[in-house]
């Protein structure tokens, strides 16, 4: 109900300083954020709604444009440069008359009055083209909307960052059905051995390398088959037993910082700086979260050694199985090995990530690596709820509505650290509680309004807030419904949710604070060579 | 989440019945465990469940029974589109070879449990068949880990995307 009053806002509120165009936006916005916060309808199909009501409300093909047809006049000329028009289509507050456009929008053309009288004004224009009409009401309510042609909202459906992901999920199906990702584990796993720490680090550090490439989701229910057993050979007041539980959850929620690919919130985050004409190699992406989230992981890892000890000397590890040879298989391995090489080196040999992707979206279904049920069981929702996101985020900022709602605020005050922390705290709070994806969503738009407004200096602090967000988003794992790892691990019964909370919380303040310190001391370092 | 999937057992001696249920207590937190002491009533039961959107994930049914016998009701579930996923045990002393082999053939029995029986065997019948249920029917595994057999369930949600990154 509240999300449906507040989609009517255009209707009922009237906002300084914000257009028309920035009122449905700010209706669809908080309808959005109503929705996701609640959840009367999944998340993706709120995503969906949203892509829908902007084509409807604020493209140039949508209901509200193609069926009000605004009053419009046609110019008389007096000479060649001189020309005749109605008083009303004369706007003295902006000095401007407004053509319309083939799409449906009106221009802006700022005009010099030659005479007033009775016939209407007289104007000289630098140019008018022939056929020009003009709205014949300067103040007509239409001149609020600025349409874009819906094929704008419609694409980000497959925008580049969709097809990363696309590309990325494909390896992932095809790695889970030549057990790929259950081979590699066991081999990453051998060197470290039996004793119960080094398996603790070894769990954590393969969690956290294939949530990077995969679903934090699907490789922590994984790994829980790779853990349960190990789980069984402890006597039942085994303190370790919540360690092991635990430590999957979470190397698989900050795993996924690691690469753009990692989670939907770096999606998200990328996307919104690529509409601003930035991008973000998939290498030096990684060159600026890899360390933290390693110091990060060594420090969960202490922390859970010394909360959750064990007081068995060994743990046996039982991992069998062998790569399989057939092949499709070694198709896969060939295809997997080349995508994520040309990924992380992609700085070298500009290749955009997106490009790239095509190799296993192409090559996979090529070589029927992966088929017809595999692509059908694709989590194409979470495509759903990442586009939904991005198409938000552009109405927000081609509508002024990004500008505006930062514009009540003096942001300026914080200071660039300031902001940083208000931006790492709220995104923080928000994802423990809503999905990290909306989060992100929710929260980049402020970001790029506040670069767009001129509050962040460079684009290099843009970029620093950006990134801080996308880790803040991953950050938030505190409860059972932080996080669908979370939640696995928290199903097992294994353990209880103060412990969940206790881990949870302490991983969100370390990892905050490493984010910090990498804002200030290392990405300083590799920033400039993208930021130019 | 409790109670959305339910435990039928359908068994005419009260004792034998009072058993079974008492064998499958370990599963009441977290499954609605109904009886019935025939066909009859066994349908009655049915109907209520469809009522309350509660699906039937696994059926303990005696052959021998008053009216209608055990196999004969096994084989018009598997018909049914309703009751086609449910696990069926057939749970009895007295089934001979032909009821038995109609059983297997026709009603795509799952499991045989001879009576007298070993509790054991009942608790780690009811845990894997439940556990195919879920993830036959593509129900969220979550609710179910601890009880259920948690390996499978894991694995089920690592290869068929229950869950998603969100």
């Amino acid at each position: 109900m509240a999300g449906l009053a507040a989609l009517s806002l255009p209707l009922w509120l009237s906002l300084d300083g914000l257009s028309l165009g920035g009122h449905i936006a700010l209706g669809i916005f908080l309808m959005a954020a109503i929705f996701w916060m609640a959840e009367p309808i999944p998340i993706y199909a709120t995503s969906l709604l949203v892509i829908t009501l902007q084509v409807l409300l604020l493209s140039s093909q949508g209901i509200v444009v193609t069926f009000s047809d605004p009053p419009t006049v046609a110019p008389e000329a007096v000479d060649s440069e001189v020309w005749v028009i109605p008083e009303s289509a004369y706007s003295s507050a902006t000095e401007q008359v407004y053509l319309l456009e083939s799409n449906g929008s009106f221009r802006g053309l700022s005009v010099e009055v030659v005479e007033r009288g009775n016939a209407g004004v007289l104007v000289r224009p630098f140019t008018i083209p022939p056929d020009t009409e003009l709205l014949a009401d300067a103040g007509h309510w239409r001149r609020g909307i600025e349409p874009v042609s819906y094929t704008v909202f419609l694409g980000t459906l497959s925008n580049p960052i969709i097809i990363l992901f696309l590309g990325g999920f494909l390896l992932a199906a095809a790695a889970v059905r030549y057990e790929l990702e259950r081979n590699l584990t066991r081999i990453f796993l051998k060197p470290f051995g039996n004793a119960p720490s080094n398996i603790l680090l070894g769990m954590m550090l393969v969690t956290a390398v294939l949530s990077a490439f995969m679903s934090n989701t699907a490789t922590t229910a994984m790994m829980m088959t790779v853990v349960l057993p190990l789980i069984r050979q402890l006597p039942d007041g085994d303190r370790f037993r919540i360690g092991l539980a635990l430590c999957i959850p979470v190397a698989a929620n900050i795993g996924g910082i690691i690469t753009p690919i990692g989670t939907p919130p770096n999606a998200i985050v990328i996307a919104a700086l690529a509409e601003q004409g930035y991008s973000i190699p998939f290498g030096i992406w990684m060159l600026l979260t890899t360390p933290l989230v390693l110091v990060l992981m060594a420090i969960v890892w202490f922390t859970l050694m010394r909360l959750f000890p064990c007081k068995q000397a060994q743990v046996e590890l039982e991992l069998s199985g062998n790569f399989q040879r057939s092949p499709k298989a070694i198709a896969l391995y060939l295809i997997f090995g080349t995508t994520v090489i040309l990924w992380v080196t992609e700085a070298w040999h500009g290749l955009s990530s997106s490009l790239v992707a095509l190799l296993p979206i192409a090559g996979l279904t090529a070589c029927q690596v992966v088929e017809k049920q595999e692509i059908r069981s694709l989590p194409w929702e979470v495509l759903w709820l990442v586009a939904g996101g991005i198409a938000l985020g552009i109405s927000m900022r081609d509508t002024g509505l990004a500008m505006w709602l930062i514009s009540g605020v003096p942001w300026g005050a914080l200071g660039v650290l300031g902001l940083l922390i208000v931006f790492c705290l709220v995104a923080v709070t928000f994802s423990n509680f809503l999905s990290n994806t909306v989060t992100a969503t929710l929260v980049i738009p402020l970001a790029i309004g506040l670069s767009v407004g001129g509050v962040l200096p460079d684009t290099q602090t843009l970029f620093t807030v950006a990134l801080m967000i996308a880790v803040s988003c991953s950050l938030g794992m505190a409860l059972p419904i932080s996080t669908p790892p979370n939640a696995i691990a928290y199903s097992t019964g294994l353990l209880r949710t103060v412990d969940l909370a206790k881990v949870g919380i302490f991983t969100a303040v370390v990892g905050i604070l490493l984010a910090m310190a990498s804002a200030l001391l290392l990405w300083p370092l590799i920033l400039p060579s993208i930021t130019g | 989440m409790k109670n959305e999937l339910a435990i039928l057992c359908i068994e005419d001696e009260p004792d034998v019945l009072d058993a079974l249920v008492r064998d499958l207590a370990a599963f009441e937190d977290y499954f609605l465990v109904e009886t019935a002491s025939d066909v009859n009533e066994a349908e009655g039961v049915l109907d209520r469940l469809r009522a309350s959107n509660t699906a039937v994930g696994l059926i303990f049914c005696d052959h021998i029974l008053p009216g209608k016998n055990g196999v004969d009701f096994l084989v018009e579930l598997h018909k049914n589109p309703d009751t086609r996923l449910t696990r069926k045990v057939l749970f009895t002393g007295q089934a001979g070879l032909e009821a038995t082999v109609t059983a297997v053939n026709r009603a795509g029995l799952h499991y045989y449990i001879a009576k007298p029986w070993n509790p054991e065997e009942v608790v780690a019948c009811a845990r894997e068949q439940l556990t195919r249920y879920v993830i036959q029917a593509g129900l969220n595994p979550l609710p179910y880990m601890k009880i259920l057999d948690t390996d499978q369930l894991s694995a089920a949600i690592a290869r068929r995307d229950f869950l998603t990154d969100r």
